[in-house]
């Protein structure tokens, strides 16, 4: 029967499905877990599927000026990260009754971050980031709190402010070139058009001073909602962005300095945070500024990072508090220390872990003072995650069986795995060992070492000891400025009042122009 | 040609008189009207960049003799930034309708809708 159905009908069904399904859960609710965990086993499905070169490269639907798809090795990594962060989410609620339409909004979520991943027209891909940012806003809103109606509202507000921008740009491409396809905008002379695009995908990207919305919405959402946002919402903008400078070499010139700078910045604000949502916030900002640095290993940079950010801040409902002051003194239970070391370890990069497989194939591509700056960064990297290490594991919870009545209830919460939370680890430890073996991507040269074992040998022992100097430095860093943090010296002005948002996309989209001028 | 610039430029001034009101309006209603004005701008442009062809919208007629054809003018319009646009529109509407239903939640705490009392630093 599968077989019988040509590859593009598959397609054309994976891309409907999370829609369809979505409608589904509304007449059905009893369903809707189920529904959700089969759009994501067959994004899952179709992510390998492309991954073995099973799927044509390009579709094309409703003829040449319609919609144009490329299901190409670029979207592997983003609709594996897709189906993962959903599938860890869907998991780690599993056990709770959820609130409101929040499945039906994650597989409509999902359907959107999909078609996004895959579209190479300019109108179809503003489509799918208008899906993706209205399901977006919806899920942050679904904890009905004050706080969450105030952030979300800026949310929606600069999303769609920046859309608008982005949908002039397509205009005046459409103007030059008569057609809205990627390849168009490659061609085009002027640069107010693509300054314009681009301002549109770094604010949707949450890139440098564009992306400053972000770390308020990803920090006072909900926690399942921060992963989806932090793990794969910025993947929206990010895929196209990559396309795009792929496409066109010439930009890479604009995108280091900007991609440095974002790093730069979200590691600064990250490093004095008074509060560890937060500090996990601006930290994707950062990362985020990593992935578009070279668009050969932004895909599975984006992965290692949206696996490890969704995992933080899944185990971020179970901090003790957010306050990072005093950090060090109050005991994590188990099951969320574990995670806490382990996925930011990975954005470190350490060896076993999939972030480190990421930052050698980055490292690969890069040279010269690039690669210095990077190198800065990732000790930067590094000093913002020492601020949540060094707690102890508690096994307080153990040694009070009888405790009160509220305190026994809460305890199997508190000290449980969540079975999304072991999902996500298990990716970042496992895909470091199944991506080369399948010789997927640019990965396949580290295979090319096993040829002989000394040379595997020595490459992981120099990386080991890169890794373990990098740590080295950060720690110095973190000793250096803890003391400042304490006595409350180290300030920096605040960036994320409504005007400064609506200003930053003003100056970037300025400065893009000048830039881009021929 | 003239005429085309002409308009083009107004279309920009009106995106762009929207922007400053994003930013400097004080009020929050009266923020998501400023969002208003840009997308109505760009439904503008994307209209007048169809109209370079033509005015008329190439729809098929019939015949005085019952043949199915496009009948009238000959200078007709470019049907693409028109079907786009209309997408562009309804995601607009969608999106004014869900801010103005977040709005009048907000009014609860606020009846003014004064930004300043929105947008204030957490104090964690």
């Amino acid at each position: 029967m599968i077989a019988a159905l040509s590859p593009e009908t598959i397609l054309t069904a994976w891309l409907l499905l999370p829609f369809l399904a979505a409608f589904l859960a509304a007449l059905l609710p009893a369903l809707a877990r189920w529904l959700a965990l089969g759009c994501v086993l067959a994004t899952a499905a179709i992510a390998a599927a492309i991954g073995l070169q099973a799927m044509p490269a390009t579709l094309l639907l409703l003829g040449p000026d319609g919609v144009a798809l490329a299901p190409d090795a670029l979207a592997v990594p983003f609709l594996l990260l897709n189906a993962l962060v959903c599938g860890a989410v869907l998991l780690d609620g599993w056990q709770r009754p959820t609130a409101g339409p929040f499945l039906l909004l994650l597989m409509v979520l999902q359907g959107g971050l999909n078609s996004a991943f895959v579209s190479v027209d300019l109108i179809s891909l503003y489509v799918c980031l208008e899906v993706v940012g209205v399901s977006a806003f919806l899920l942050v809103l679904s904890s009905r709190s004050d706080r969450c109606l105030w952030v979300g509202l800026r949310y929606l507000l600069i999303g769609n402010t920046v859309m608008t921008l982005y949908l002039i740009g397509a205009a005046v491409i459409y103007l030059q070139q008569g057609s809205f396809r990627f390849e168009a905008v490659a061609l085009t002379s002027g640069g107010g058009a693509l300054a314009l695009l681009l301002v549109g995908l770094f604010t949707k990207s949450g890139l440098f001073l564009s992306g400053l919305w972000l770390p308020r919405t990803h920090a006072e959402s909900p926690a399942e909602v921060s992963a989806l946002l932090s793990g794969v919402v910025v993947a929206g903008g990010l895929c196209p962005l990559v396309r795009l400078i792929d496409g066109m070499p010439s930009l890479s010139a604009v995108m280091v300095p900007i991609g440095l700078a974002s790093a730069a910045l979200g590691i600064l604000f990250a490093l004095v945070e008074t509060d560890a949502k937060r500090l996990l916030a601006w930290s994707t900002l950062s990362q985020v500024g990593f992935v578009v640095l070279v668009p050969a290993a932004a895909g599975l940079y984006a992965l290692a990072h949206g696996l490890a950010k969704a995992a933080l801040f899944l185990v971020a409902r179970r901090f003790p508090s957010r306050q990072l002051l005093g950090w060090t003194s109050r005991p994590l239970p188990a099951a969320v220390a574990w995670p806490l070391w382990i996925a930011s370890l990975s954005i470190v990069g350490a060896p076993p872990l999939l972030g480190y497989l990421a930052k050698q194939q980055l490292d690969e591509a890069i040279a010269g003072p690039t690669a210095l700056v990077t190198t800065v960064l990732m000790v930067g990297t590094a000093a913002v995650y020492a601020r949540l290490w060094g707690t102890s594991i508690s096994v307080a919870l153990a040694k009070d069986p009888a405790g009160s009545g509220a305190a026994s209830e809460q305890a199997p919460l508190e000290a449980s795995w969540s079975a999304g939370v072991v999902l996500l680890l298990a990716a970042l430890l496992l895909l470091t060992v199944l991506l080369p073996i399948a010789g997927w991507g640019g990965t396949a040269s580290w295979v090319g070492a096993t040829a002989s074992m000394a040379e595997l040998a020595s490459s992981i022992l120099k990386a080991a000891a890169k890794t373990a100097l990098v740590l080295l430095a950060a720690l110095v860093v973190h000793r250096t400025l803890e003391p400042l943090r304490r006595l409350g010296q180290l300030r920096l002005p605040d960036l994320e009042r409504f005007q400064d948002l609506v200003g930053s996309v003003g100056i970037v989209g300025a400065s893009l122009m000048v830039a881009l001028q021929p | 040609m003239e005429a085309f610039r002409l308009l083009e430029l107004l279309i920009l001034l009106a995106v762009l008189a929207g922007l400053v009101g994003l930013l400097l309006r004080c009020n929050l209603f009266l923020k998501v009207l400023a969002m208003d004005v840009m997308g109505s701008a760009v439904v503008a442009l994307f209209v007048l960049l169809a109209a370079r062809s033509g005015l008329r919208s190439p729809i098929l007629g019939r015949t005085p003799d019952g043949a199915i054809q496009a009948v009238g003018a000959s200078a007709w319009a470019d049907p693409i930034p028109q079907a786009v646009i209309l997408t562009a529109i309804v995601i607009g509407l969608s999106i004014q309708a869900l801010l103005l239903v977040v709005i009048s939640r907000l009014s609860l705490r606020d009846p003014c809708l004064d930004l300043a009392s929105f947008d204030v630093r957490e104090t964690r």
